[in-house]
C-alpha cells in the first residue's frame, strides 16, 4: 500500500527521540524566535511548524540570535535524552530539525502597501524600484505567515473574503451546498475516505453558513469573524487542509489536463502525495492553478498573481487566471478578482481598494465614428476589466509588456510598423501554441523580453488612424480578405504610401473568422458585444480606468494574449519544490 | 469516557491523570485537541471494526487517547516472520496535521530502525498527511521490515548485512528480539 521511503539519515534522529514529549518544550533558548526576525528587509521565507505558539510560550528570547535559517547552527546546550548519541550527532540533529518559529498572525491585519515599499527600501533597485510602484496600483496588502501553507491560506481567506464582499447572503450559502457537494469529488477522484475528511468539511462550512448569518446584517462582523477564524490555527489548518484535498482530488479527476506539468518523477500520483498533501508543504504553481480551478474559477472569481521578484523592469508582472470558455474569452468578466502577490515562495494577499490614480489619456481615440472598430475592441476591453482599474504601467513598457506580443515568437516578424500579428491569419497561427500552452503555469515573469518596435508601432497607431485614417470602415474588408486569400500576406513588403497595416488595423477583429481552426483562441465576438456596447457614447472611454489600462487597445484582439509574455523558467517552466511560503 | 472540552485550560480528557494533563497542557489548548480526540476515536472505530491482518493498536491503558500501543507482526519470509513487535505511538495535539511520534518498543534489529527504536520513515517526517492514519502508518512499516530502505540507513551494519550475509542478519534479528512487558 505505502511503499516506506526512509527519509535520509539526516533526517532523524532528534525528530522521534525528542518529540515524545512535548513539542517544543526541549528546545534551548537559543531557539526561541528573536524579535528581528520579521524586519530583515526580505521576503519571509520561513518554514515553521503548525503551531507556533508552542515555541513563543517560552518569555525568554534571546536578542542575539539576529536571523534565523536552517543552516544556524546551535552552539548552545541542548538537552537530549540519552540515546547513544555523541554531542556532535545531537547537535546537527538539533540544527537539521530546526525550524524557527514565525512571529505575526496566520493572516494579518490589511494593511497600506506602503509598507513593502518601506519593507524593501534598502534592498536591490530592482526591488525598489517595482515595490515603489507597487501601492500605486495595490492600495494595501495582507501578510500571510509564511509557515509553508501560505499560499493555501491566502487563496483560502480570499475566497471566504471575496464572497463577503458580494454581501449577498445567497451566495454564500450556495457555497456551503457546493462544498458540500464537492464531497464527491474528493471520495471519487480523490480516493479520500468520508471520515478523513468529513471534520475538515465541516470547518469550511461552518465558517461559510456563520459568514451567511453576519454577511448582511453586519458585514463588519463578518470580516471580524472571519480573520478570527483564519487566525485559529486548528481551524485555519484544517479548512487548509481540506483545500489540499480539493485540489489534489481535482487533479486526480483531471489527470490529462494536468499531468504535462507535472515533473515529479512519481507522476501525478506521486505529486498528490509528495508535494500536494504533506502538510505545511508550500503551494506550488501547478498546487495554485489546481487550487484556483477547483475553487474559484467555477464561482467566477479571477486571480490575478503579482510577481515581485529580480526580474528586470520597474515594475511588477503579473498573471490573471480565471474561468474561460474554449476560445480564451472570459466567462465572468468583470467578475470578482483577488489579488495575490507572490514573491519567490511566499504569497501575500493584495488588494485595489483606492481609485487609481490618473494619467494623461490617450489623445482622441475614440471619438472618430469611423473608428468603430476601436469601439468594439475597447468596450470589451472596459467590460472585461471595469472591476479591476490597471494603472500600474502608466508608461508604454506597459504596452511593451503586454504579453501575447509574444517575445521569441515568430509574431516580432511583422513588417509593416504595425501590429499585423493580430490582423494576420497567419500570424494567428504562429502565435497560436507556445504562449497558450503555458498557460496553467506562471513561473515568476520578468519582462525582459519587450518585443519592441512592433508593440512601439501599433501603439502609436492609434492617434494617426484618427488623424489620418478617414476611410469608411467598408474600406477595411479588402485588405483583410486580401490577407485571407494571401496567407503571404506577412511577408510583402510594406507600403511605405499608403500604409496598409492601418487598414488591417482598423478591421474590427470581431469579423475576423474565428481562429479556433488554427489552434489559437480568440476573444471577441461581435454578436455579443457590438450591439451593446458600440451604440453607447463614448465617455465610458474615457473613464481613466480604460486609460490606464495597460491593457489598453491591442491586446484584445491578440488571439493569443497571456499577461505575461516570458518566462524565465520557460525551459523549466516548474520551479523546483520549496519549502517555506 | 468523557470528553468534556469546555475546561480550556485542560483539554485533555477529563479522566486524564495529572502528569498528562501537565504534559498536554503545554501546547496549544481548544478546540483542535478536541477535534484530534475526535478523529482519533473514529480512527479506533476503524481498527477495531476492520483492523488489517498483522496489525494492531489500541490506546494506552490510563485513557490518554493521545498515547497508543500497536503492535505488528513480522510477515512471511522475512527475517522477522514469526515475530511480533510493540510500538507506541504519541500524537501531538495537532494530529492530523503533524504526524504522530512513533517509537519501537521492542528491540528490533532493523536498517532504518536505531537501538532506541526511533525509526526513519518519511511518511513519519516531511512527508506526512492528513490523509494518513494509525492503520496506514502501521501497515508503511509492517512493509519496511520487508523491504529496508538500505540508501539511509539509521543502522549502517544491518543495512551492509541486510545484502552480504542474510544469515547473520537473521542471527541478529533473532538475538536483539525480546518480547517486552505491556507498560
Amino acid at each position: 500500500m505505502f511503499q516506506p521511503q526512509a527519509t535520509p539519515f539526516s533526517f532523524n534522529a532528534y525528530g522521534v527521540g525528542v518529540g515524545l514529549s512535548a513539542p517544543g518544550a526541549e528546545y534551548p533558548a537559543a531557539f526561541q524566535p528573536s524579535s528581528s526576525v520579521t524586519d530583515n528587509g526580505g521576503p519571509t521565507l520561513f518554514r515553521d511548524p503548525i503551531f507556533t505558539t508552542h515555541y513563543n510560550q517560552n518569555p525568554n528570547p534571546n536578542p542575539n540570535n539576529h536571523r534565523h535559517n536552517h543552516n544556524n547552527h546551535p552552539r548552545q546546550r541542548y538537552t537530549m535524552a540519552d540515546n547513544g548519541m555523541n554531542d556532535m550527532d545531537a547537535q546537527e540533529a538539533l540544527a537539521r530539525e530546526f525550524q524557527p518559529p514565525l512571529e505575526g498572525p496566520l493572516v494579518g491585519e490589511k494593511k497600506s502597501s506602503a509598507a513593502i515599499t518601506a519593507e524593501y527600501a534598502r534592498a536591490d533597485p530592482i526591488y525598489v524600484a517595482k515595490t515603489a510602484n507597487l501601492p500605486q496600483t495595490y492600495s494595501h496588502y495582507r501578510p500571510i505567515l509564511g509557515d509553508g501553507n501560505c499560499g493555501w491560506r491566502a487563496a483560502g481567506f480570499s475566497y471566504f473574503e471575496t464572497l463577503l464582499r458580494t454581501g449577498d447572503k445567497a451566495v454564500l450559502e450556495t457555497e456551503v451546498a457546493r462544498m458540500t457537494s464537492l464531497n464527491n469529488l474528493l471520495t471519487v477522484s480523490g480516493g479520500f475516505e468520508s471520515w478523513i475528511f468529513e471534520d475538515m468539511v465541516e470547518v469550511t462550512t461552518d465558517l461559510l453558513r456563520d459568514l451567511a448569518s453576519l454577511v448582511q446584517t453586519s458585514p463588519q462582523a463578518a470580516s471580524a469573524l472571519l480573520e478570527e477564524r483564519f487566525n485559529t490555527p486548528e481551524i485555519s489548518n484544517t479548512i487548509v487542509y481540506h483545500l489540499r484535498l480539493l485540489a489534489s482530488s481535482w487533479l486526480a479527476g483531471h489527470r490529462t489536463t494536468y499531468q504535462g506539468y507535472i515533473e515529479d518523477v512519481a507522476g501525478v500520483d506521486g505529486y498528490r502525495k509528495n508535494v500536494l498533501e504533506p502538510v505545511d508543504n508550500e503551494i506550488d504553481h501547478v498546487g495554485m492553478v489546481l487550487l484556483i480551478d477547483v475553487l474559484l474559477k467555477p464561482i467566477g472569481f479571477a486571480v490575478e498573481i503579482v510577481y515581485l521578484d529580480r526580474s528586470e523592469g520597474t515594475s511588477v508582472n503579473t498573471h490573471i487566471l480565471q474561468s474561460e470558455d474554449a476560445n480564451g474569452v472570459p466567462t465572468n468578466p468583470g467578475g470578482p478578482m483577488i489579488y495575490l502577490l507572490y514573491r519567490p515562495s511566499h504569497y501575500d494577499i493584495l488588494y485595489k481598494d483606492s481609485p487609481p490614480i490618473p494619467v494623461q489619456p490617450l489623445p482622441q481615440v475614440i471619438h472618430t465614428p469611423s473608428l468603430q472598430v476601436q469601439r468594439v475592441a475597447f468596450s470589451q476591453q472596459q467590460h472585461s476589466v471595469q472591476s479591476t482599474p490597471m494603472d500600474f504601467n502608466l508608461d508604454l513598457h506597459g504596452l511593451l509588456t503586454m504579453p501575447g506580443f509574444g517575445g521569441g515568437l515568430p509574431l516580432q516578424q511583422s513588417h509593416h510598423g504595425f501590429s499585423t500579428h493580430y490582423t494576420s491569419p497567419i500570424d494567428r497561427t504562429y502565435a497560436a501554441s507556445p504562449i497558450s500552452s503555458m498557460s496553467p503555469i506562471s513561473p515568476g515573469a520578468s519582462s525582459a523580453t519587450t518585443p519592441s518596435s512592433t508593440t512601439m508601432a501599433s501603439y502609436s497607431a492609434q492617434p494617426m488612424m484618427n488623424s489620418s485614417l478617414s476611410k469608411p470602415m467598408v474600406a477595411s474588408h479588402p485588405a483583410y480578405t486580401q490577407n485571407t486569400t494571401i496567407p503571404v500576406h506577412s511577408h510583402l513588403p510594406p507600403h511605405p504610401s499608403h500604409p496598409p497595416a492601418l487598414q488591417t488595423h482598423s478591421i474590427p477583429p470581431s469579423e475576423l473568422p474565428s481562429p479556433s481552426s488554427a489552434g489559437g483562441s480568440f476573444r471577441p465576438s461581435k454578436y455579443e458585444w457590438e450591439a451593446g456596447w458600440a451604440h453607447e457614447g463614448p465617455v465610458q472611454f474615457l473613464t481613466s480606468t480604460f486609460k490606464n489600462s495597460h491593457y489598453n487597445t491591442a491586446h484584445y484582439n491578440n488571439p493569443n494574449f497571456q499577461p505575461e509574455e516570458w518566462s524565465p523558467d520557460a525551459d523549466d517552466p516548474l520551479p523546483t519544490r520549496k519549502r517555506s511560503g | 469516557m468523557n470528553y468534556d472540552m469546555e475546561d480550556t485550560q485542560n483539554s485533555a480528557p477529563g479522566s486524564l491523570p495529572s502528569a498528562q494533563a501537565s504534559k498536554l497542557a503545554a501546547p496549544r489548548k481548544g478546540p483542535d485537541a478536541q477535534s484530534t480526540t475526535k478523529r482519533l476515536q473514529t480512527e479506533l472505530m476503524q481498527l477495531m471494526t476492520s483492523s488489517a491482518p498483522g496489525i494492531s493498536a489500541f490506546p494506552s491503558a490510563d485513557g490518554n487517547l493521545l498515547s497508543w500501543t500497536a503492535t505488528i507482526e513480522g510477515p512471511d519470509e522475512t527475517p522477522y516472520a514469526d515475530l511480533t513487535f510493540k510500538l507506541s505511538f504519541a500524537f501531538p495535539p495537532n494530529y492530523p496535521y503533524a504526524p504522530p511520534t512513533v517509537l519501537f518498543k521492542t528491540p528490533i534489529y532493523h536498517p532504518n530502525v536505531d537501538f532506541s527504536g526511533r525509526i526513519c520513515l518519511d511518511i513519519l517526517k516531511d512527508k506526512w498527511t492528513a490523509a494518513y492514519n494509525i492503520q496506514t502508518v502501521l501497515l508503511s512499516l509492517q512493509s519496511l521490515l520487508g523491504e529496508p530502505n538500505n540508501a539511509s540507513p539509521l543502522n549502517g551494519e544491518a543495512a551492509e548485512l541486510w545484502d552480504k550475509d542474510p544469515e547473520e542478519f537473521k542471527r541478529k534479528v533473532l538475538g536483539r528480539h525480546q518480547d517486552v512487558d505491556d507498560e
